[in-house]
């Protein structure tokens, strides 16, 4: 069953001019921030803001947000400036930071404080996603791609340890090096705030997160490829000698909900300010910097599938509406056809939370709050009420 | 192993790393030590230098299809397993080197340590230091591909350029190439293609050591080879014109007879 429900944006900065980008071939890491202007920021932010705060207030059990760098399409360059911000502004429902960039931390002890800090002053309302960044982000930051997993891997370590450990101890690793481990500030939660690791690519990803019990969410993916994602999952959890339940599935999904399918369907176009026409679109160099993708996961279904399905390459092949709606990447329609088509994914993925990408791209505040209300009033607890299809669904394959 | 022309190719466990090994010629050894985009084959220049030395073409570990250690993680790693190849393949000391780019690099930062090994050393558009003038080119922020025509002048017009870089690759040579690109990432990624010690250390350098660079080297700034040339003491400069950074490829013939001059002079 669907225990919980979240709503995400990207924040995007909409003002960006698209034009230029195509012209570039690109819209991120290098496209030139000249054409960032902060009093546009400011006006977007306050609404996103707004609608993140009603999110929390009117039925959502929380809001997820995330980080990107050097790049119009998100406008949250640091994930815990804007979750401490909701940690006082919301009152309730979990801030889900899907999440913090670990291997760009050369001290990631920063984040252990940062997310106790958050916990703290939420009071316990943080679940703590972290996260291995695209590519193009290893540029931005100049973290050598080549260590992305074992920097996330260590930085990851160092966090729980210093959460669970009372400290003062010594920490000497291959990548991060203290002498004294001794944080003043520790989470509300114990042992610590619930972790879960995003994903859409890779299958090292899923595998550790299964290896950690961690769930797993795995990020609008082409609904094809969620059964390799989640056996892959389940086979690792039976080598660890559990078996997974819904509370290691997570499943976020572009959804978007009007009163009529026809409006709904007209918005959901608003995602292609992000897919398709725009969403990374970055030279593949940049996307896969050196050593940023194994050899397993480079040459493996997904990421072709997901290489081709995203548009990376500028003049690539864009994926066409109907068919991000026919592989589930999109869901449109009023409530009660959202309410069915999302019963399908949970049929097959049988998930326990679900994260709703609600809002994007150029879609106005009062579509985007009409759009929140229809969610929270009718197709959450729709949702919440559906048992998944057992014959169907992924129960079936659960111990064969 | 592979016998053509006049060297062989051979996959050899030297120095505790399984190796892919060219090597040509007879004569006193010249170590060749290549750049970060790895070494495409047997060039032209060595089959030229193999008419007058024992040519030694490693490629370095971590590069083409020689194991990659994972203790090697810096330039200096590198160089001091290149003095255990020379030790364990029992050259004769002190022996000639060339090193291009990144190799010039390596060959520098033994020198500044060690003045037995090398009798006289060869910069070919040497990495190892912040120009004061222009900006190294940016590998990891361009394609692959771009890299190879960065490289050279006239790329089109250069035959090991057309045979080996401007042609549609096979699965394994873009497979190759991104191997070595991820080997030249953990090396050089940051400070990027520099050390922040080496400018101190050259005034260090006894062995004799000519610099080589194409003129219009678009990856290297000429004005590296003039720091090179300042900070060595008693080192000399040759500038070939209409070249890039590859002057072992694009200008093999005058490449091979600057190096000549130099190595057999009293």
């Amino acid at each position: 069953m669907v225990k919980e429900v979240y709503f995400f944006t990207e924040m995007g900065y909409t003002a960006y001019p698209q034009d230029q980008a195509r012209q570039h071939g690109y819209n991120n890491l290098m496209f030139p921030n000249e054409h960032f202007s902060p009093e546009r920021a400011q006006e977007l932010y306050s609404m996103y803001f707004d609608e993140l705060q009603y999110c929390s207030e009117s039925g959502f059990d929380g809001v997820m947000i995330n980080e990107h760098h050097n790049n119009p399409l998100c406008m949250m360059p640091s994930v815990n400036v804007i979750g401490s911000i909701l940690s006082r502004i919301t009152k309730k429902g979990r801030i889900v930071f899907l999440g913090n960039v670990l291997p760009i931390h050369d001290n990631p002890l920063r984040v252990a404080e940062e997310i106790a800090m958050i916990d703290i002053l939420s009071g316990g309302r943080v679940v703590c996603g972290f996260v291995r960044g695209i590519g193009q982000e290893s540029i931005a930051t100049n973290t050598n791609p080549v260590y992305n997993r074992e920097r996330f891997d260590e930085a990851h370590n160092l966090i729980v340890k210093a959460w669970t450990t009372p400290g003062p101890f010594r920490w000497e690793g291959r990548h991060y090096d203290y002498r004294v481990v001794n944080p003043w500030v520790k989470p509300l939660q114990k042992p610590h705030p619930p972790i879960w690791i995003p994903g859409v690519a890779s299958p090292e990803s899923v595998r550790w997160a299964a290896e950690h019990r961690y769930p797993y969410i795995a990020l609008a993916p082409p609904l094809d490829l969620i059964e390799e994602i989640y056996d892959l999952y389940d086979q690792v959890a039976e080598a660890q000698g559990y078996t997974a339940t819904a509370e290691q599935r997570g499943y976020a999904i572009r959804v978007s909900v009007a009163d009529t399918d026809e409006q709904a369907y007209e918005e959901g176009r608003n995602f292609y300010w992000q897919l398709g026409t725009s969403f990374g679109v970055a030279p593949r160099h940049w996307q896969a910097p050196p050593g940023y993708i194994s050899r397993e996961a480079s040459q493996g279904q997904r990421q072709q599938r997901r290489t081709a399905a995203a548009n990376v390459t500028p003049g690539g092949p864009v994926l066409d509406y109907e068919q991000a709606q026919a592989t589930y990447q999109i869901v449109t329609g009023n409530p009660d056809t959202v309410i069915e088509k999302l019963k399908h994914i949970i049929d097959l993925v049988d998930p326990g939370y679900m994260i709703f990408w609600g809002r994007e791209g150029p879609m106005s505040h009062k579509v985007a709050m009409r759009a929140i209300d229809l969610m929270t009033k009718e197709v959450i607890p729709a949702v919440k009420a559906y048992q998944a299809d057992r014959v169907k669904g992924r129960q079936s394959r659960v111990g064969r | 192993m592979t016998t053509a022309g006049n060297y062989t190719e051979t996959f050899v466990e030297v120095a505790d790393v399984q190796l892919q090994l060219r090597q040509g010629g007879t004569g006193e050894p010249l170590l060749v030590l290549h750049g970060e985009l790895g070494v495409p084959g047997w060039l032209r220049a060595y089959e030229l230098l193999a008419e007058h030395f024992t040519v030694y073409v490693p490629s370095l570990p971590g590069f083409d299809q020689s194991a990659r250690p994972d203790w090697i993680i810096s330039v200096r790693d590198l160089a001091a397993w290149v003095t255990w190849f020379v030790r364990d393949l029992q050259l004769p000391q002190p022996l000639n080197v060339i090193g291009c780019s990144m190799g010039g690099w390596i060959a520098a930062e033994i020198a500044t340590c060690n003045a037995a090994l090398f009798k006289k050393m060869v910069l070919v558009g040497a990495a190892g230091l912040k120009p004061e003038v222009g900006e190294v080119w940016d590998y990891f922020v361009h394609a692959p591909r771009e890299a190879f025509m960065q490289a050279f002048y006239d790329p089109e017009h250069i035959p090991e350029y057309v045979r080996y870089y401007g042609k549609p690759w096979t699965p394994e040579e873009e497979l190759q190439v991104e191997s070595n690109r991820e080997m030249a990432s953990r090396l050089l990624w940051k400070p990027y293609m520099r050390s922040h010690t080496l400018p101190a250390l050259l005034r260090g350098i006894a062995t004799p050591t000519l610099l080589v660079w194409g003129r219009e080297d678009a990856i290297m700034p000429l004005n590296v080879c003039q720091l090179y040339e300042h900070a060595i003491p008693g080192a000399t400069a040759k500038t070939l014109d209409r070249c890039g950074h590859m002057p072992e490829m694009e200008k093999p013939a005058e490449f091979v007879q600057i190096v000549l001059d130099f190595l057999t002079a009293p």
